[in-house]
């Protein structure tokens, strides 16, 4: 939340804010996804949150341009909506990557040795917490307690919960990523898709 | 989900109350027979009840369920056994976890290879497979099996009640098991009045955090004037390592909507939500899907059971920030907007939601609702302690032997929770602390762990009973680590709206991380218990104003750890990794390269088969070799 903060005290509001952002493709679906949503459902600033996650689970995260979008179909100025969308953990700016890392930092995982976790896998992506690597395969995030506590330690890859993590499992289950991805590139088709599952 | 009723036609057509009466009346024989243990006499049909709980699906349940399905088909018992889907049975560690009944025969941590012996096995001929069966040794050396053990044995279920019990994607079971009947009486036979009356005999306290009297509360809202009123659920379940409240959403989604629907009638509102934090996806669908089967059914939406009462609900999910489990900021969030807490009074009952008369309780509250109703104040009064009726549920988790969910009366002491039900610590080293009450709790150490469960008694000892989660930590954990681990979470939680809060924990923060790395100074002490009380005093919201809780709970019961922190800059439970030197233990060191693999920082060196060393110039203390090491040869002190 903090950084967020800072980012709106330099950027003063309005399009300056939304300039700042380098200019990124949009799927246009995401448009589309608002306009339905508005169309179906009736209100004004009730309906943001429900509408942030409808486009966010479409696009992987929230660019400035469909926030804006998002404002004027409700009737809000864009500060209203990226003040919503910076004040909540589960909505981001940034585009994540194709495994989404989630290292649980609950309770039950942190008296598990949690960090230790955490600290191979930035080693092994060779990220910061909350970054994407170039190539966009890898994110790695902390989230709060995935609700695998009798698991602890437990990492989420994307919606997938890994459990009873030591340093030398995480660093397994990393090369296979790696490696799925890179099959995936090859064949450049979806049958790869399968085999991450494990 | 798959649910065993998808076609039922109680699903699609209203239901009336003759209808509801019949269900009741065929299949209630089915749902008693699951909680009955009785063996040695061949049933007539077996159920295998396979727990979907989301920690045993994330241990693979569903393609357990799915196998034994498949196997019972192939093997002909289709008329004699059959699979239920069930929510969670509690004993998450244990998971997939599958109970077999009327024969009362668990089986945990079942594996494709196990679900098949189980269909060939004990549904072919009724063979019990014994070596299988979850058993403990008794305090006095005998077996103990399935139902016997005490983690089952010593619970007393009403939230729970139909958790690991029933389908929860099958309203049919819901009202087998009773669903409903307490909405009917509501309903038809009870005024708002009575049912007011009822609700503060039986004594039932929020069971979200603060304890407040729940029929107190009910009875405010009723009493306000207002055209429009709204009733809300707080499933925002913030605190982290806490999962009672997922559990009964994900396991028993229509005792919460019932309850809603209830205290619609009572409190004259016809408008409820359900606030649910985004990351319980599965409790979301459940939920969404009860709703649906509730509105097609006539239990939900216009002139429910003809009764000429309008009620329906809304779901709302989170946004993942801890602060809108707070009554306020979460309905600031409903309204769209920022979840900031709003300064009290005006309490909810009075200006809550859109400014409206708002009844507020958390999930397990509301699930305690229907049970009172039916059974009386009077039972559920009986249960319990002076001040505090009735069960509460604990999320156990930490160092604990068996993970899992458990519903105990209150006034049970915290070492029967820890060490009975919970089995202990699974390292086998001591028990130093439990923590309840998360962020805004506080620790009970082991040797004051005889104190009663119950509200005032917790309080007393500087912890507080909050939402349930319960983590319990043996001698490894460090208590300055863990204050700086919640105190971490408060200060990125905080909405910085109030000063006290932003500011004042955040130097809390940097105390105690100065600490933890071995920098502490000798008034530090003091200057953490005089900020954390100025804090508790001012902030604006519960967030702040419990805050400070984790660090003057450890101070006050482990301040000699503290002390060893800053005064001879040793962690004596070794996890505060800047103050340990690692050195390899040459005896028991074989030479595997492992942890020269595990470390991040080339620190260790040392030809395969031969003893590895570590090199204290390069090393950043990160403990990466610690954990690696799979012969326990490294040290950290
Ligand atoms: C910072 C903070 C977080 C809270 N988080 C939750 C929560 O996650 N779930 C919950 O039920 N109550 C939470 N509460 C308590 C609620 O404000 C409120 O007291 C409670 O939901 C009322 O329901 P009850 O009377 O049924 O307990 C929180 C309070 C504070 C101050
Ligand atoms: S604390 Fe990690 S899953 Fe609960």
């Amino acid at each position: 939340m903090a950084e967020m903060r800072n980012e709106v005290t330099e950027e003063p509001a309005g399009s300056g804010l939304i300039d700042a952002q380098a200019p990124e493709e949009i799927d246009s679906e995401a448009y589309r996804i608002v306009d339905r949503y508005v169309s179906e459902q009736p209100g004004g600033q009730e309906q943001l949150i429900p509408l942030l996650h409808r486009v966010q689970e479409y696009l992987g995260y929230l660019p400035f341009p469909v926030q804006e979008y998002v404002a004027g179909k409700l009737g809000l100025s864009p500060v209203e909506v990226y003040a919503v969308v910076s004040f909540y953990h589960f909505f981001t700016t940034t585009p994540r990557g194709r495994y989404q890392l989630k290292v649980c930092m609950g309770t039950a995982c942190f008296v598990n040795n949690a960090q230790t976790i955490c600290d191979v896998l930035g080693d092994l992506s060779g990220i910061e917490l909350g970054g994407v690597t170039e190539d966009r395969l890898f994110s790695l995030e902390q989230v709060r307690c995935i609700g695998a506590c009798g698991l602890a330690p437990a990492l989420m890859v994307n919606d997938e919960a890994h459990g009873h993590l030591t340093p030398i499992t995480v660093r397994k289950i990393f090369r296979k990523l790696k490696s799925a991805a890179r099959k995936e590139k090859n064949s450049a088709g979806g049958e790869a898709d399968s085999e991450n599952k494990h | 989900m798959k649910t065993n009723t998808e076609s039922s036609p109680a699903a699609v057509r209203p239901l009336g109350r003759e209808a509801m009466a019949a269900i009741r009346e065929c299949v209630r024989p089915v749902i008693e027979e699951r909680l009955v243990t009785r063996r040695g006499v061949a049933p007539l049909r077996r159920e295998v009840l396979v727990c979907h709980g989301g920690a045993c699906i994330s241990c693979r349940a569903v393609p357990v369920a799915d196998l034994m399905e498949a196997a019972i088909d192939q093997a002909g018992l289709a008329d004699q056994a059959r699979v239920v889907r069930v929510g969670c049975m509690g004993l998450c560690d244990a998971g997939p976890l599958v109970l077999v009944s009327p024969d009362g025969v668990y089986y945990p941590r079942v594996n494709e290879d196990l679900a098949g012996r189980i269909v060939k096995e004990h549904l072919s001929s009724g063979a019990v497979i014994e070596e299988e069966e979850l058993s403990w040794e008794g305090p006095d050396g005998e077996m103990l099996r399935s139902r016997e053990v005490p983690f089952f044995a010593r619970q007393m279920k009403i939230a729970l009640r139909n958790c690991g019990v029933i389908d929860p994607g099958s309203l049919e079971e819901y009202i087998a098991a009773d669903g409903y009947a307490a909405l009917e009486k509501v309903l038809f036979e009870m005024a708002p009045d009575q049912v007011l009356t009822e609700l503060k005999r039986a004594g039932l306290r929020g069971r979200g955090g603060a304890g407040f009297p729940v029929g107190l509360k009910w009875q405010f809202v009723h009493d306000t004037q207002g055209d429009v009123k709204y009733v809300v659920c707080n499933a925002d379940e913030g605190d982290p390592g806490a999962f009672m409240d997922r559990s009964i959403l994900e396991g028993d989604p229509y005792s919460v909507v019932e309850a809603m629907t209830i205290a619609g009638r009572v409190v004259g509102s016809n408008q409820g939500y359900v606030y649910v934090r985004a990351e319980y996806p599965l409790a979301i669908e459940r939920l969404d899907a009860s709703l649906n089967s509730a509105r097609s059914s006539g239990l939900l939406g216009k002139d429910i059971l003809g009764s000429g009462f309008d009620f329906d609900l809304e779901i709302r999910i989170g946004a993942g920030a801890f602060v809108c489990g707070e009554e306020t900021a979460l309905m600031n969030s409903i309204e769209g907007k920022r979840g900031m807490p709003r300064p009290r009074p005006p309490f909810p009952a009075q200006k809550g939601l859109w400014k409206r008369p708002t009844l507020l309780n958390n999930v397990e509250s509301w699930a305690n609702i229907s049970p009172i109703l039916l059974r009386g104040a009077k039972w559920y009064s009986s249960i319990g302690t002076e001040r505090s009726k009735g069960t509460k549920v604990f999320a156990l988790a930490g160092a604990i032997r068996n993970t899992g969910l458990v519903e105990v009366p209150m006034g049970i002491s915290l070492r029967e929770v820890v060490e009975d039900l919970g089995g202990g610590i699974r390292s086998g080293r001591p028990f130093k602390a439990a923590q309840s009450g998360g962020p805004s709790g506080g620790c009970v150490p082991a040797a004051a762990a005889d104190v009663a469960v119950d509200y005032e008694s917790l309080q007393e000892l500087g912890a507080i009973m909050g939402s349930g989660g319960l983590i319990v930590m043996d001698e490894t954990t460090c208590m300055v680590e863990l204050a700086r681990f919640f105190m971490e979470f408060i200060v990125d939680e905080s909405c910085g709206k109030c000063p006290p809060c932003r500011i004042g924990n955040r130097v809390m923060l940097s105390i105690l991380e100065r600490i933890t790395k071995g920098e502490g100074q000798e008034d530090d002490l003091g200057l953490l218990e005089r900020l954390g009380e100025h804090i508790q005093l001012s902030s604006l919201c519960g967030l702040g104003q419990t805050g400070p809780n984790p660090v003057l709970s450890t101070l006050r019961h482990f301040r000699e750890e503290y002390e060893t922190h800053v005064r001879e800059r040793r962690c004596p439970a070794g996890q505060c990794r800047a103050l340990l030197t690692y050195t390899i233990i040459e005896d028991l060191c074989n030479g595997c390269h492992v942890c020269a693999k595990a470390c991040p920082v080339d620190a260790i060196g040392g030809e395969i088969k031969n003893v590895h060393l570590i090199d204290q110039e390069v090393c950043t203390h990160c403990g990466a070799c610690l954990t690696a090491c799979p012969t326990g040869a490294i040290e950290g002190k």
